[in-house]
């Protein structure tokens, strides 16, 4: 009778800035092609619903060994999340995540972002990371550090206006994120300074 | 942020992921409607819209409503497509999750109930109670952007 296929192990998720991967080891038979299927259950399933649980189509007979769970973990509940293998009709046991995942224990990386010099005009670039986020942007003038001002992004244009600087006077900006959905935010950014153009010194 | 809204029913603050909300639902929609053959009743606004309920009294049919859905509309919504049913089961968390901060009102006394949001609950339940039970789940999540309309 054939040996029962070995459940996949080392299951985990990988979750950065509210994008959620599951990843496991792979079930190694030799000559064969092993195929993984990933389902989910939500905290609604497992108290409303006779802990059923839900197959994510796009992980299902995979050979690959990472899933993309994101656009299923889109509520702020504890996700519990499951793994199998099939190679032929031999099949395994389901190999469960350790414990459950909600996306509130996502990590938050502050943003990419650029500050611009454009003439008198003090602008920042900020990464798009997707309609979750929202920014988190401090600026001020060189030395003057106790006067720091803060512009919340809520929606990412391409560039956001922040200041209208003064001749050759250099200036300071720092940004991180916000999550509303999981009421958390990311570190600070690395402080960017640029210089306005024109030189205060030519007009006096 | 296009992400979450902050809902204020008096005393009463609920932050809610409404964007991923109506994308679950805004997938679902058509399909979940062309399972309703019964075009002509509506759970949620027969005899009178959401809109007639008092401002007072908002917070209490909320919380009413996000009551139904998770305790009796969503378990009878199960379809044979995968796609549709993962949708709904993002529907039916994100609304646990809500449900839990309007709980959390109603115990801090955020959230009283008034004679009008009573009635007009019960005329819903009646509505629902008057069609067999998958008709009636299935009819009650077609209309959820009535719900979700009302609440914006």
């Amino acid at each position: 009778e054939d040996a029962l296929l070995p459940a996949p192990q080392n299951i985990s998720i990988l979750s950065t800035n509210m994008k959620h991967f599951l990843t496991w080891s792979p079930v190694i038979i030799q000559g064969e092609t092993v195929r993984y299927s990933v389902q989910f259950q939500g905290e609604y399933e497992r108290e409303y619903a006779n802990e059923s649980w839900i197959p994510i189509s796009e992980c299902s007979l995979i050979t690959g060994t990472v899933c993309n769970i994101t656009e299923d973990i889109s509520a702020t509940v504890a996700y519990n999340l499951r793994v199998r293998a099939d190679v032929g009709p031999r099949r395994s046991e389901w190999g469960t995540l350790k414990g459950l995942f909600n996306r509130v224990t996502t990590s938050l990386t502050p943003p990419l972002m650029k500050v611009i010099a454009d003439g008198y005009h003090l602008l920042v670039e900020l990464e798009d990371m997707g309609p979750a986020f929202q920014f988190r942007v401090l600026y001020w003038k060189k030395a003057q550090e106790r006067r720091v001002q803060q512009k919340v992004v809520k929606e990412v244009r391409s560039v956001v206006h922040l200041d209208t600087m003064e001749a050759g006077a250099e200036y300071c900006v720092r940004a991180q994120t916000h999550v509303e959905a999981i009421n958390r935010s990311s570190s600070f950014s690395q402080t960017q300074c640029v210089r306005a153009q024109g030189d205060k010194s030519m007009w006096l | 942020t296009a992400g979450n809204r902050i809902f204020h029913f008096g005393a009463c603050r609920v932050s809610m992921s409404m964007t991923e909300i109506r994308a679950g639902f805004t997938a679902i929609k058509a399909n979940i409607q062309a399972r309703d053959p019964i075009r002509t009743l509506s759970i949620l606004s027969y005899p009178h819209s959401l809109h007639k309920v008092k401002s007072s009294d908002r917070c209490c049919i909320t919380h009413h409503l996000f009551n139904f859905y998770v305790d009796r509309v969503f378990k009878h919504c199960k379809t044979e497509d995968s796609y549709v049913n993962r949708k709904i089961s993002s529907i039916a968390n994100s609304f646990l999750s809500v449900r839990r901060k309007l709980r959390q009102c109603n115990e801090h006394n955020q959230c009283m109930c008034g004679q009008e949001s009573t009635e007009k609950f019960k005329q819903i339940l009646a509505n629902y109670e008057g069609l067999n039970v998958t008709s009636a789940a299935m009819k009650s999540l077609g209309e959820l952007d009535i719900l979700l309309d009302w609440m914006e």
